[in-house]
């Protein structure tokens, strides 16, 4: 046990000082951007299931937000059912799909799976957008706000709470596939594909797994965005850019790792929403530069800690270690 | 009744109106896709900065144009040498370091490069929408019964001697067989004494200069804006794809029949579903065929 | 050595938690300060800018005249380029800057997550142009909109089709054959749609489905164009994005294509200042449904209407050096109003400030643009009063031509002419 927390303690002191702050803090725009750091940190989780612990780096996760998304915000607009019915359905579809795409681009590799999973998500993409029998087309779909834990009607500190535990469940699958079999198996898949193969492993049966699992997590984190935020736009649910941002949280924080994707969160979304406030406002022309700011960090970053923010920590370590040895 | 279900004598104007747009079309595409396959096949990079390359190509095309009067068949003087350099400088200050990592850093590198490269252009330029509109632009040519501007078969011109050049250069100079040699086996090119650096460079300069060159080629016929790359950039990717990866002729034929299943989806199907279409070809292209149409060996397998 | 780097680990992630959590910046004494949500990058970067510009030269005219409840007016800007963005800038402007109003949003996408996000802080959300008829229809008591929704739009084109170029053309409205061609936002399907069904209604000849395009990745029209050739219809119907209108009429001018009339809405597209900029004189002919355009006759308004109306046309005049564009009319329009609003409530107080909106009854010529004034429960301006204008591109300029008793300039060549006679 001791030895268990020792070995998580980065984990303990994150998603505790998650689970204080609504003690002390009332101020929803804190709150709020407590919510979108654990969503976006846990939705980086899922997609490193496949992109970390597998080695498939998808650029079309958003293909699988956008099901989870769509699935509750039409089951609840539609046929009034509740938005937990509603990602319950998006997870059945998203296992579907993932199992699909894992199943097509098996073969694939490197760029080729990144481009195979950007189409996917565009071909999407364009169905939600154009059929507007059953989407409402480009118009989207507003998710109305009916107080009540059935209908995710949430107050800030509720949600909190809510984001909280898909973050700590998403971290826990994370572990649990590092200490597993079928982690194991993954991780012999992901290094050498080859001698996994002629040592017996069904590399492409575990790939197709963990992009499912992966595809079904990402699906339900796209059901909670829907009801938290209000709002289901086609070319925002499906856009490459919300793909891009999974990944960029999981590399920021440490490929592979399980709290590699909440670091990286924790540091891209306060940057992005700090940077958006302070410099937005300052003056009309100058808008753009926060996301130049942005891009040219991103390339710093994974320029210098290719092994993310938490490669980092256990370098930093490593080498207070040798100081003190 | 539907006239794209009606066949008859009438139909043949029409049939060879689709015929020549797809063609022009077809040739903006590879314009655009070549110096992308160029790095991709050699670099084994995918740049998702691609498009604002163009997009910056298209901007100088459009200050010169406005500020100098120049038209952009001169300004494709500049353009080359101009985005050869920006290419090696890029290469210099972002891509070498990045070269040997993995595919995760090289394609978030280019990512982040693009995001930069958008925004740079918006807080420089604004968001407004600018037009190029020279004579050619302007001029209509009506062939046959089709029609067209001379600004897209100047465009399509310069695509195929492009295409045929870096073929040349690529088979029959040394630089090329250099490249090549990279290419394939880049352990073995370091033992045989090759400066893989050098020959990176060149490829990223070459490919950025074929990008540029793209975009003052299409200043005239597209609007001038931040994000106007995007309205290129996946489509570029379905072309390389499509013509195997570092295949010039490949990247030609690709952007072919790309801009035949765009043409004709959008004749037949509504343009609502064109974009569909392509991008259903592309995932069992990739499925199916991995190296491409024309299968360059063992490409699949380039991507580890 | 474990215990420092759990510290330095610790107070990472506090220092990071602890930046969002900067003073909140309160107003000054003697200045009232809303919230404007705006795309200001990505896409939609073009247009949003120029809401700004609307905003904020009202803003000045409003703060020239004694501000708003006695205090100076200013701005709390937040860039939206998302929807995610829409909701958590919303969020931060209510709780850090501390407004008790926000307007925008500019694009459909946006105004949503944005309503949505105030509405749960009980604010009041003040919406200058979103046109999603769903806007108003989710129940929401302190959300408003001053623009006209994407219904609206569809009624006016129709209705200017049929009364003012049917009866040009010679033709009755069930012999009138029409084709919708549109870029696919949600703006685009909202006005093409509502323009169809009351298409329909009137007995119009809808010659093909409707054509919808992704405006990002249009790059060649031809097949469309080649299509309607050969159906031949009298008007075209046409939502554009602004590269796409451009590209569309250069297209159809290389076909030959001729078609009676195109008629489109809104301040993007053919009724942006670019298309004017990228067509000059070839743009001739081409109808947009607008606010004002040149030609307005001020006083064909009421006498408090022309006063500010001049002001503000003055005020765009000197800073953009243009007659003021669509998106410029919609965002000072829709400020305008909400200082007409708080002069009567005197207050932000959600409660009163409604009540002050529901009693504002003002008749069509009292306010920027010639609007009135009359919401209905839902917080929806009127149709009637928010009176739109057919304008004409006539010589690289985007003129008043219909309403016929609001403008002293007439539409011309109806119906089109060959390609190369509009002059």
């Amino acid at each position: 046990m001791a030895q268990a927390l020792a070995r998580h303690w980065g984990a303990l002191v994150i998603f505790g000082v998650a689970a204080l702050v609504p003690v002390v803090v009332r101020d929803a725009y804190f709150l709020d951007s407590l919510v979108l750091i654990l969503l976006w940190g846990a939705l980086s989780a899922a997609w490193n299931v496949a992109g970390g612990y597998a080695g498939q780096v998808s650029i079309g996760h958003a293909a699988f937000f956008g099901i989870g998304a769509y699935s509750a915000a039409l089951l609840g607009t539609r046929w009034h059912q509740s938005p937990w019915l509603g990602m319950l359905a998006g997870v059945l579809v998203s296992l579907a799909a993932g199992a699909a795409l894992g199943y097509l681009s098996n073969r694939l590799k490197g760029p080729y799976f990144a481009l195979s999973t950007i189409a996917f998500s565009q071909v999407l993409l364009i169905v939600a957008s154009r059929w507007r029998g059953l989407t409402s087309g480009s118009e989207g779909i507003p998710v109305p706000f009916r107080p009540g834990f059935g209908t995710l009607g949430l107050g800030h500190v509720a949600w909190v709470y809510l984001a909280l535990a898909v973050a700590v469940l998403y971290w826990g699958i994370q572990v649990w596939l590092e200490h597993s079999r079928f982690g194991y198996r993954l991780a012999g898949v992901r290094e050498d594909e080859d001698a996994a193969e002629a040592l017996g492993i069904p590399t492409r049966r575990l790939k197709v797994i963990a992009v499912t699992l992966s595809a079904a997590l990402t699906s339900m984190c796209g059901t909670l965005w829907a009801q938290y935020v209000g709002f289901v736009d086609p070319f925002y649910v499906f856009s490459v850019d919300l793909s891009v941002r999974f990944a960029l949280n999981a590399i920021i924080g440490g490929i592979g790792t399980a709290l590699g994707p909440f670091l990286g969160s924790i540091l891209i979304t306060s940057l992005e929403t700090y940077l958006r406030a302070t410099l937005s406002g300052v003056k009309s022309g100058f808008t753009g530069i926060y996301l130049i700011v942005y891009g040219t960090g991103l390339i710093l970053v994974v320029r210098f800690i290719p092994d993310g923010l938490a490669g980092l920590v256990g370098r930093l370590r490593a080498h207070l270690a040798r100081v003190h040895a | 009744m539907d006239p794209a279900r009606r066949l008859g004598p009438a139909q043949i104007d029409v049939f060879l109106q689709l015929g020549v747009s797809t063609v022009l079309l077809g040739g903006i595409y590879a314009l655009i896709a070549v110096g992308l396959t160029l790095i991709f096949g050699i670099m084994r990079v995918v740049n998702f900065a691609h498009g604002e390359f163009l997009m910056l190509g298209m901007y100088l095309a459009f200050w010169s144009y406005t500020v100098l009067s120049l038209d952009p068949y001169f300004v494709l003087f500049i353009a080359i040498p101009l985005f050869f350099g920006i290419g090696l400088l890029t290469y210099v200050l972002v891509m070498r370091g990045v070269i040997h990592a993995s595919h995760n850093v090289q394609i978030f590198t280019t990512v982040g490069l693009s995001t930069a490269l958008q925004n740079l252009a918006l807080v420089l330029w604004t968001g407004d929408f600018h037009t190029v509109r020279p004579w050619h632009a302007l001029t209509p040519i009506r062939l046959a019964g089709t029609a067209f501007n001379l600004s897209q078969v100047v465009a399509f011109l310069i695509a195929i001697a492009l295409t045929v050049l870096l073929f040349a250069f690529m088979r029959w100079t040394h630089t090329g067989r250099v490249m090549r040699a990279t290419a394939q086996d880049r352990e073995a090119a370091i033992l045989m004494g090759i400066d893989t650096d050098r020959v990176y460079r060149i490829t990223f300069a070459l490919g950025i200069a074929a990008v540029g060159a793209a975009g003052v080629l299409v200043s005239p016929l597209y609007a001038v804006y931040p994000t106007a790359g995007l309205q290129f950039v996946l489509i570029s990717y379905v072309v390389v794809v499509l013509g195997g990866l570092g295949d010039m002729v490949g990247a030609l034929i690709g952007s072919l029949i790309v801009a035949a299943v765009e043409v004709a989806g959008s004749y037949w199907f509504g343009t609502a579903w064109k974009e569909i279409f392509y991008f259903l070809l592309f995932i069992a292209v990739l499925v199916f065929r991995p190296a491409g149409l024309f299968g360059q060996r063992g490409a699949e397998n380039l991507g580890v | 050595m474990r215990y420092r780097t759990v510290a330095i680990a610790v107070s990472v992630v506090a220092l990071v938690l602890t930046t969002g959590l900067a003073a909140i910046t309160w107003g000054q004494a003697g200045e009232y300060k809303i919230g404007v949500l705006e795309p200001l990058t990505g896409p939609l970067a073009g247009e949003g800018k120029r809401h700004m510009e609307g905003f904020e030269i009202v803003r000045d005219l409003i703060n020239e005249r004694g501000g708003v409840m006695g205090k100076k007016l200013v701005f709390a800007v937040a860039d939206v380029p998302d929807p995610t963005a829409a909701a958590s800038e919303a969020n931060r402007l209510i709780t850090r800057e501390g407004v008790k109003i926000v307007t925008g949003t500019f694009s459909s996408r946006l105004c949503g997550a944005a309503s949505e996000a105030a509405a749960r802080h009980n604010v009041i959300y003040w919406e200058t142009s979103c046109v999603d008829p769903r806007f108003n229809k989710r129940g929401l008591k302190n959300v408003y909109r001053t623009e006209i929704d994407a219904t609206g739009f569809g009624w006016y084109n129709i209705e200017f089709i049929v009364k003012h170029l049917a009866p040009r053309f010679n033709l009755k409205p069930n012999q009138l054959k029409i084709a919708f061609i549109s870029e696919d936002s949600s703006y685009g399907q909202g006005v093409t749609e509502s323009a169809r069904a009351r298409a329909k209604e009137l007995g119009l000849i809808e010659v093909a489905p409707p054509e919808y395009y992704n405006f990002q990745t249009i790059n060649d029209m031809t097949p469309i164009i080649v299509k309607l050739k050969q159906l031949n219809p009298d008007v075209v119907h046409h939502i554009a994005y602004t590269n796409d209108a451009p590209l569309f009429w250069r297209q159809a001018r290389e076909q030959n294509f001729s078609f009676k009339a195109l008629v489109h809405a809104g301040a993007t597209g053919y009724g942006g200042s670019d298309f004017g900029k990228a067509m000059g004189n070839d743009g001739n002919g081409v109808f947009a449904l607008l606010e004002p355009g040149p030609g307005f006759k001020l006083d064909s308004l009421k006498p408090e209407g022309q006063k500010i109306e001049k002001d503000f046309r003055d005020a765009v005049q000197k800073r953009t050096g243009s007659y003021p564009f669509g998106a410029h009319q919609l965002a000072g329009g829709g400020l305008w109003l909400l200082k007409l609003v708080l002069d009567k409530s005197q207050s932000d107080d959600p409660e009163k400030f409604r009540s002050a909106v529901m009693s504002l009854d003002l008749p069509v010529g009292t306010m920027i643009n010639g609007w009135g004034v009359k919401f209905s429960e839902t917080g929806q301006n009127s149709n009637e009063r928010v009176q739109h204008y057919m304008l004409q591109w006539q010589n690289g300029q985007l003129v008043s031509v219909w309403p016929e008793e609001f403008t002293t300039n007439r539409a011309k060549w109806i119906p089109l002419g060959a390609w190369d006679q509009r002059k």
